[in-house]
């Protein structure tokens, strides 16, 4: 790495570990949201896609126009203004869904689709004293998507071809070897084995930076 | 009398099947994120929010069979997709009146309750629960058996955790391993655990 990219990411770190929604800070790793949906329906791709893609639809839309409301409402039902919004949007986004993307696959993923609306990784925000401007609510909530996306579609991968031997259709093995990775049980401890390789991947790197700027020095 | 016992049969055998075999968290995963931050959270009180939550569950699920019920007998195209908003909306109504009863009663920590109330109330195991038995078209009640039994199986589930963190918090454990991934490695240790005693995966 070159040395003023070293000393950039050592000045800063703080605040990249704090906005960086993909690695550094990622919601499912290190703030632990949105783990029902990975753990038990993200049994596959194809499941997982549908999850994404109501993810996608739901989370930002959802952030920016409820950062609106509450602009002009105030801050003393915010968890209802967030939860309804949520509801509202998931009326559409299902219809949009079910008749013109997935059809009856949606069934698959069963009543997790629904709780989406009421899911931590989407109206979390509530919570937050602070008040945030609707681009920020834009940018906010487009990294989280891509961060909560790429562990789902991680893990989906992961319990397909543990489970069964492909991935996506594509057959890497004759036979799955470890038939659980498909369970509830797999997916928590599938899930808490990669959530520890991330964290680990994210301290050394972090020390990596520190070492690296002490050498500079 | 029969009926009655049969119903009485019908809502413990719910009640205890919603507690154990198809307990919220480690069968279906629901409020799973909101437990794992609740037992690495010292600020919040465990036994407040699963009483809580439970209070909500209970007086929403009766709302909810009732809402469901309604909107079954409609012949709206877009009814499948407006179902979890009508069940949020009974969940707001259980949160109001649960928030009238604690400014009745006054406890000593109303404040602190208050905080609570709206992560208790919006939670994956009050929605999950009222989901799935407007989906599997339990009875009236079979649902307050079930949404009980949920209700406990939350609070017995965050004992359990809980307990499971205070024992792990120490040396041994490497500390990659510290918070959500120990956590989440003995939830999936206790779902196997009940997979081995039931033999079977529950409906989603």
């Amino acid at each position: 790495m070159k040395d003023g990219r070293i000393r950039y990411l050592a000045e800063n770190m703080d605040r990249l570990s704090r906005r960086d929604r993909v690695f550094l800070n990622n919601p499912v790793i290190m703030q632990g949201l949105g783990l029902a949906p990975i753990i038990i329906p993200a049994t596959n791709i194809q499941n997982a896609t549908i999850i994404a893609v109501a993810v996608i639809l739901l989370l930002t839309p959802t952030r920016m126009v409820a950062t609106f409301i509450s602009r002009h409402v105030g801050d003393g039902f915010r968890a209802l203004i967030y939860v309804l919004t949520a509801c509202t949007l998931y009326a559409g986004v299902s219809y949009v869904m079910d008749q013109y993307l997935f059809g009856t696959a949606m069934q698959a993923v069963g009543i997790y689709l629904p709780l989406l609306v009421i899911e931590p990784l989407i109206i979390k925000r509530y919570g937050s004293a602070q008040r945030e401007r609707i681009s920020t609510s834009f940018k906010k909530g487009f990294v989280t998507t891509l961060g909560f996306c790429l562990v789902l579609f991680l893990m989906a991968g992961l319990r397909e071809l543990l489970a069964t031997g492909a991935i996506g259709g594509i057959i890497f093995f004759k036979k799955g070897f470890l038939p659980m990775a498909e369970m509830p049980a797999g997916g928590f401890i599938l899930l808490g084995l990669v959530a520890a390789l991330w964290r680990a991947g994210v301290n050394t790197f972090k020390k990596r930076i520190s070492l690296g700027v002490k050498k500079l020095q | 009398m029969s009926a009655v016992i049969q119903n009485l049969a019908s809502f413990v055998g719910l009640m205890l099947m919603a507690l154990f075999v198809e307990n919220a968290v480690f069968t279906r995963g629901l409020g799973v994120s909101r437990l794992v931050n609740l037992v690495t959270n010292s600020s919040v009180d465990g036994v407040i929010f699963c009483s809580l939550l439970t209070l909500v569950l209970v007086i929403s699920a009766p709302l909810g069979f009732f809402a469901n019920q309604f909107i079954m007998q409609q012949q709206f195209w877009f009814r499948d997709y407006i179902r979890p908003l009508i069940l949020v909306v009974c969940a707001i109504i259980a949160f109001f009146i649960v928030l009238f009863g604690i400014f009745l009663v006054r406890p000593a920590n109303t404040k602190n309750i208050v905080a609570v109330l709206p992560m208790a109330t919006f939670n994956g195991a009050v929605l999950g629960p009222m989901l799935v038995t407007a989906t599997q078209n339990y009875t009236f009640v079979q649902t307050m058996g079930f949404a009980l039994g949920s209700g406990l199986g939350y609070g017995l589930a965050v004992l359990i955790v809980s307990e499971g963190q205070r024992r792990m918090n120490n040396r041994s454990v490497p500390a990659t391993f510290k918070g959500l991934p120990i956590n989440l490695l003995y939830i999936g240790i206790l779902a196997l655990a009940i997979y081995a005693l039931t033999g079977h995966r529950v409906a989603i």
